[in-house]
């Protein structure tokens, strides 16, 4: 459903994104794992095809986000890191609005508003104005965002950020159920970002930890943590011995001198 | 096109949903009424000291086209320079501090989809401005007997005005996540093309005559002053599309700007 191939972002000399390759199939979860400021955001952007990448490729749903823009677009929601809302529209109203600009057919415009509201529990605020709700619903109108054409891909850029406990679990919950196969409704393919460890144990199946813009480990989570580690370890252990690499590259430059 | 009207949509009804919308039309009908009395009772003081002198000659060519109408849409188009910015400030700075430029360039929409829907917006907008100036001269209808063609013809360099200041608007707000930015920028740009003939009389009096024919062409005020005489003139409308054409241009190379690599 996904395929990333040697994804790179450079600006000017500083590397965001390092030749990243991966691919994702039908109904995963992907957690997409990393500290801050390791090239999560960055990647989902070039994936949706919000950033062009330096190099690489990347193809949604068997078309290339930049040969084919319109296309590969129509199969993406995207939940960007601030959910993109117009504060002075009413949450029916703005996801019509979304709903006519992802190409949904008029006749299912109606059906795929009701819907994506009661899936992330916005009826009873559906004619309120965006700017007076709180930052829980403001993410889950995000999310309804995302979701109202129903796409065969989900990209989610920490979906949970900013959320009380409870919504994160509702939030989780309702991330759960899109992958899963129900009726009439197709499986759709989940990434999502995070540096919440139990998140991606408790809705992801597949972890790609990235650190300083490069892939270091790529595995079902089922793996990783099979050996008694748990998730934290294995992050702890990836993040800190790229600093150790490169304490140590740095300590070798010095050295001869 | 489907789409240009969605995002056309959208942004009128947010527009109105602010009070901007609100407060830059009270304060433009207004002015409107402001300046208008004024024409009016300039004219009404003409008509009597030239009746006063006996001046039968002067008071025949005396007309409510050449006298007052004109001169009132000239006061209204230099208020739109003041306006206009206002309303089109957040056409894609909001965008942009809203984090919905993000939406917008993830859907599955063109850069023209998205540039045209936010002038189309504010052209409608500004129609509505020029309906507005249109109501002042509509009364003179009643009471008087001033020139269909000319009336309308003016009307049109007002609208046409508007619209290209409109294009303007966007291409400033597209370069800056700053309302006030681009308020500013847009602000400083028609300035400069208002005050492009003074530049050109300059380039007259240093020997360039070519330059100052071009900088004359550029500027506004002569296409829109043909056009309130009541000329309408092939060569005016293109210099109006020529103008709105580029800055709508110029706006998506910087929107797509994002995506070049």
């Amino acid at each position: 459903m996904i395929r990333a191939e040697g994804l790179s972002k450079r600006y000017g000399d500083v590397v965001a994104v390092d030749r990243v390759s991966f691919e994702v199939e039908k109904g995963e979860i992907v957690g997409f794992l990393g500290p801050n400021g390791a090239g999560k955001t960055t990647s989902m952007r070039m994936l949706t095809g919000f950033l062009p990448p330096t190099e690489g490729s990347a193809e949604i749903a068997g078309h290339d986000i930049f040969q084919d823009p319109i296309v590969a677009r129509r199969s993406v929601g995207y939940l960007p890191e601030s959910p993109p809302l117009y504060p002075e529209m009413t949450v029916s109203s703005y996801l019509a609005f979304v709903a006519r600009i992802k190409d949904v057919p008029r006749t299912r415009r109606r059906d795929a508003l009701d819907r994506s509201l009661e899936r992330c529990g916005l009826t009873e605020v559906r004619r309120h104005v965006i700017g007076t709700l709180s930052k829980g619903f403001r993410q889950r109108v995000g999310l309804a965002q995302a979701i109202i054409h129903e796409p065969p891909v989900l990209i989610l850029d920490e979906p949970t950020v900013g959320l009380d406990p409870l919504q994160i679990r509702e939030i989780r919950g309702l991330i759960a159920d899109l992958a899963a196969p129900a009726k009439g409704v197709d499986q759709q393919t989940v990434v999502l970002s995070t540096h919440i460890l139990a998140e991606v144990e408790a809705i992801c199946r597949r972890v790609i930890l990235i650190n300083e813009g490069r892939k270091t480990v790529d595995a079902p989570l089922s793996e990783l943590t099979s050996g008694g580690r748990t998730l934290e370890e294995i992050f702890t252990r990836e993040t800190l011995r790229d600093l150790a690499e490169d304490a140590a590259a740095e300590a070798e430059r010095e050295t001869p001198r | 096109m489907r789409h240009v009207t969605t995002v056309a949509g959208r942004e009128l009804r947010g527009l109105f949903v602010s009070p901007v919308a609100y407060g830059v039309l009270s304060l433009f009908s207004i002015l409107g009424g402001v300046f208008f009395i004024l024409y009016v009772a300039e004219f009404s003081e003409w008509v009597f000291r030239l009746q006063q002198m006996q001046a039968m000659e002067q008071l025949e060519t005396l007309n409510l086209n050449d006298h007052l109408v004109t001169g009132f849409y000239g006061s209204m188009s230099m208020v739109l320079l003041f306006l206009i910015p206002g309303v089109t400030m957040g056409l894609f700075a909001a965008e942009k501090t809203n984090g919905t430029e993000e939406l917008l360039l993830t859907s599955p929409l063109t850069v023209w989809d998205i540039v045209l829907g936010k002038f189309v917006a504010a052209a409608a907008f500004v129609t509505l401005l020029a309906l507005i100036v249109g109501l002042f001269p509509g009364v003179l209808f009643l009471y008087g007997d001033p020139e269909v063609g000319k009336t309308l013809a003016g009307l049109l360099g007002v609208l046409l005005v508007g619209w290209t200041y409109a294009a303007i608007g966007c291409f400033a707000s597209s370069l800056t996540r700053s309302q006030v930015l681009a308020f500013l920028i847009t602000f400083v740009i028609l300035l400069c093309i208002l005050l492009v003939p003074a530049i050109a009389d300059l380039g007259i009096a240093s020997g360039a005559p070519g330059v100052a024919d071009v900088l004359r062409w550029l500027s506004t005020g002569s296409h829109f002053e043909e056009m309130s005489k009541g000329l309408v003139d092939t060569a005016d409308l293109a210099y109006f599309a020529v103008m709105i054409g580029s800055f709508l241009v110029m706006t998506r190379s910087v929107v797509e700007s994002v995506r070049w690599r």
